[in-house]
């Protein structure tokens, strides 16, 4: 093991899932089983993956922490990394350096009702949220899921929601904008901060992960501090354009924050803190 | 002369020909001193028009500001020009970079600011100007064509072209290629990719830079040997027909690399093959961007 | 007691330790310019005083151009190998205190947690040793910053010119008294001195010395440090609610949007990760990077936190000012004036500080 913090480690590709037309997850593992046992990681991390040839990004880790078989990472194609990565099969050998960055607070979580609210390709990381709280079900009281997208096409992990609402105390609402749904579809039609207004939801002892493209956040917040949610209880994960996931390069920088070590897990209390530099 | 540039600037805002004049000045505190600092201002009020200055320090080319979004804002603008900065003018409007009849172009004489290009100076009045600030009287021995541009828009090129404007360029391209060669190799190692050279010179406007794309990464970010090369090479073709001279870039670069040898290179070779000068002759269409039957075949081997 | 030197005898220790295959890098005139380069010979080392090189010594603890790790692509493998470039002991000769302070600056956020082992490595392989000043120029604001012409920070050795061609030798750290044991002269001082009350620090000190920084007294009455240009408390009120201000487009309304200022910086630090190679193998390297670039905070996406070049602007002076002092303790400027001396319109960070601290009551 290499003390140079910039060289990632080798990962094996096992699976890779298309999701929609433009996004794929991909399951990856340790070349070197020794790292494999050595490695573990906190639900709302996340690791800076390489093509190598191509580049580095940073994705969170969208699979549970439970899970030790492989770790998985969630991409839209949009640039020359994701565009390498995307051409990637199982076998092939990709970079990974990680965990990077803070958790999911589980433990302030604990006996809380949480309230998981995603917007498009914002839900691998909250989908690994999901998990975890589903494999330590006791530890949290009524689970709501408000999941929504433009239109049915762009549902990421769509196949997992029908699982998630077998399980006791959890609520699975779905939805697509107006125009997004098949003729098809059972879930609802709408847009978000409108469905998780409409949906009924507690709040009285609650935790709240929003993440979502930042209209549907705007619009979604008044919503939940009508139910009486206070900005310390909302959650949000950062997106920002990092390269070294390490406190150094700068570029992920705003404010008082490096994205890539105070965050990218923000409360809405300390998001309202920095600057409009995002 | 101050005095008469600071009034005409005045007058041009508080008549609302313009809303902003991109001119050279002090900062507010300065008040007048001799020594204070100079660099680009842009006065939008009419009773800031003091902070104007002209000196000898006034070396930057303010056409590079006209493709700013910051300065576009603030409205139709007035630009003080150099002869030299004259040009770059002329070329942005022949790119479709600018709408001549939107800007306000004040001329300003200018003796020279003792860098190289100024000793082979022929536009020591600028050319194309709304307005002249300082003319010189006749007799003065300057050798350049004149002020205000004539009805018919034809000022062209100087009879004769002055040979000696490339002389030390012609005296360095005359060494041995392995010689210039070890020159370019010895003074682009110090290169540490600012990009100075580019932000500075007005004929770089392209909304996405060639270095800034990466799919694929034509020319590598590095500032190695190779990665300098493949910058200062690309960009100096880029410049092919279109860099006037103001010699910005060898200014502007901290470390000291003298830039314009490259640029200019490709400019003679412009003028040379093409009897073709940017800048000069608004009429005349872009050497590259035009082709003529008399044009020369005899480099296609 | 301190020490002392020839000039012509420190000429003869520079090539002492090129001879022994140190690297060493001093002011050097290239094309009329007086910048930090390796020296070839002592030859090459230019002791002029009343210029400061354009650009900074970050170079030597933090390359332009690293190579990280090399990497080869073949069928579902890939084989990662070291870097292939040995770092070598390197010696800073002649170097401004406003240069030196760059080591115990930058080392809190290359230790931050993770600990970067390229700088690192440089950092122990590297002695600096400091000229002292006795001139400033019109751009350098090191007083303005808490900082003197003879900070210590950083300086392995301190050196004190005084007149008739005599050094004055303070070796401030076991790594700086190394490398001149033995090696002084111990000349009589030179009638004129140090300046009033100029008492050497010498001594060895095994670590770096944090002293207060406040400047000399000897510099003061001398005249040497260079004016206030700022007040820096009105600045830091300034900055702790001016984010949202109106005025910071006008402030940064000239800034072409090059990297002169962050490059020629003791301080900035910002970098970018690129693979380059053809074919089947390549190199992963670190560039150096600026925040005053479009592209720096551009995302996939094509959103762009910061589009406006006043936002880079003023990210430049938060995080110089705001956020690296609040998160490791340190300003991220040393005073140096170099933004605004490679500044081809004259922005930089003291021109624009001044004219806040102005307009604060």
């Amino acid at each position: 093991m290499t003390d140079n913090i910039y060289q990632p480690d080798l990962m094996e590709v096992v699976q890779v899932h298309q999701q929609t037309a433009d996004v794929k997850s991909v399951r990856i593992r340790f070349c070197d089983e020794t790292r494999a046992n050595d490695f573990s990681f906190r639900v709302g991390q996340f690791g800076i993956f390489s093509a190598f040839g191509a580049g580095e990004s940073p994705f969170n880790l969208c699979s549970s922490s439970n899970w030790r078989d492989f770790i998985e990472f969630c991409f839209r194609r949009t640039g020359r990394v994701t565009e390498a990565l995307w051409n990637m099969d199982e076998g092939d050998i990709i970079g990974f350096r990680g965990p990077y960055g803070n958790a999911y607070p589980m433990d302030k979580w604990r006996g809380k009702d949480l309230i998981f609210i995603g917007g498009g390709i914002a839900m691998p990381p909250i989908r690994c949220a999901i998990w975890y709280a589903l494999e330590n079900r006791e530890k949290f009281g009524q689970i709501t899921i408000v999941y929504g997208a433009r239109k049915v096409g762009d549902l990421v992990f769509r196949n997992e929601l029908d699982r998630w609402a077998e399980y006791d105390g959890v609520r699975v609402v779905s939805c697509v904008d107006p125009g997004g749904e098949t003729p098809d579809w059972r879930g609802e039609v709408g847009f978000v901060p409108a469905v998780v207004e409409r949906a009924g939801i507690s709040a009285t002892n609650a935790a709240a992960l929003v993440i979502g493209p930042p209209i549907m956040i705007q619009f979604t917040l008044p919503v939940l501090s009508k139910l009486g949610l206070s900005d310390s209880d909302i959650y949000t994960s950062l997106e920002n354009r990092m390269k070294c996931g390490v406190g150094k390069c700068g570029r992920c920088n705003c404010g008082p924050a490096y994205v890539c070590k105070d965050g990218p897990v923000f409360t809405l209390e300390q998001i309202k803190a920095l600057p409009k530099d995002l | 002369m101050i005095a008469t540039l600071r009034e005409t600037c005045r007058q041009l805002l508080s008549d609302g020909k313009v809303d902003v004049v991109i001119g050279y000045g002090h900062d507010a505190a300065a008040d007048g001193a001799e020594d204070a600092p100079v660099y680009p201002v842009f006065i939008t009020k009419p009773e800031d028009a003091g902070r104007l200055v002209w000196n000898d320090r006034c070396h930057a080319n303010l056409a590079v500001y006209l493709k700013h979004e910051e300065i576009r804002s603030l409205g139709r603008a007035a630009i003080i020009v150099k002869g030299c900065d004259q040009r770059s003018l002329v070329v942005l409007e022949k790119e479709s970079q600018l709408d001549r009849s939107k800007i306000y172009v004040i001329g300003i004489a200018c003796d020279g600011l003792d860098r190289p290009k100024c000793r082979t100076c022929d536009v020591h009045e600028p050319r194309g100007a709304d307005v002249i600030i300082g003319h010189k009287a006749a007799g003065t021995g300057y050798p350049c064509a004149g002020g205000v541009p004539s009805a018919n828009g034809t000022q062209g090129l100087p009879d004769t072209l002055p040979d000696d404007r490339y002389a030390e360029l012609r005296a360095f391209l005359a060494r041995p290629s392995a010689e210039r060669l070890a020159y370019w190799r010895q003074e682009l190692a110090r290169c540490v990719k600012c990009y100075a050279c580019r932000q500075v010179c007005p004929m770089c406007y392209c909304r996405r830079c060639i270095v800034d794309k990466n799919r694929p990464q034509i020319i590598s970010t590095s500032a190695t040997l190779k990665g300098n090369f493949a910058w200062h090479i690309t960009r100096a073709f880029h410049l092919a027909g279109r860099c006037v001279g103001c010699e910005e870039c060898s200014r502007a670069c901290p470390m000291g690399i003298d830039l314009r040898l490259l640029n200019l290179s490709v400019a003679q070779a412009a003028e040379e093959n093409f009897a073709f000068r940017a800048g000069d002759d608004p009429a005349a269409e872009p050497v590259i961007g035009s082709y003529a039957i008399q044009d020369k075949e005899d480099f296609i081997r | 007691m301190s020490e002392s030197l020839s000039i012509a005898a420190l000429g003869k220790l520079v090539d002492c330790w090129i001879a022994e295959g140190r690297h060493v890098t001093g002011p050097r005139r290239i094309n009329g310019r007086l910048l930090y380069a390796r020296l070839d010979s002592a030859a090459d080392l230019d002791l002029t005083e009343d210029e400061r090189p354009r650009n900074s010594i970050k170079q030597v603890l933090f390359p332009r151009h690293e190579e990280l790790y090399g990497y080869k692509l073949g069928h579902k493998r890939i084989e990662l190998t070291e870097s292939e470039t040995p770092i070598a002991e390197q010696i800073v000769v002649a170097a401004r205190p406003c240069d030196a302070a760059l080591g115990p600056i930058l080392d809190h956020v290359f230790n931050w947690d993770y600990k970067d082992t390229q700088y690192n490595r440089r950092r122990e392989l590297t002695t600096i040793v400091t000229l002292a000043c006795r001139h400033h120029d019109a751009h350098c604001f090191c007083t303005s910053v808490g900082s003197a012409p003879d900070d210590p920070r950083g300086s392995d050795v301190m050196l004190h010119a005084m007149d008739e061609g005599i050094l004055e030798v303070c070796c401030l750290t076991e790594k700086g008294s190394r490398l001149f044991a033995g090696r002084c002269d111990n000349l009589p001082s030179p009638s004129s001195g140090r300046g009033a009350g100029g008492e050497g620090i010498s001594g060895d000190i095994a670590n770096q010395p944090v002293l207060p920084l406040t400047p000399a007294i000897s510099h003061r009455e001398n005249g040497t440090a260079p004016p206030r240009r700022f007040d820096l408390d009105k600045v830091q009120e300034f900055l702790a609610q001016g984010f949202e201000d109106s005025r910071w487009p006008d402030l940064a309304r000239r800034c072409l949007g090059c990297g002169a200022c962050a490059y020629t910086c003791p301080t900035c630090h910002c970098f970018d990760i690129v693979d380059e190679g053809a074919g089947k193998e390549g190199v992963r390297a670190r560039n150096w990077d600026a925040c005053q670039f479009v592209p720096f905070t551009l995302h996939a996406s094509g959103h762009n936190p910061r589009s406006r070049q006043n936002q880079r602007q003023r990210q430049r002076i938060y995080h110089k000012f705001r956020i690296y002092p609040e998160k490791f303790g340190p300003l991220l400027c040393t005073g140096c004036g170099n933004c605004t001396r490679n500044c081809p319109v004259g922005l930089g960070v003291a021109p624009v500080l001044a004219e806040i601290a102005r307009n604060t009551p």
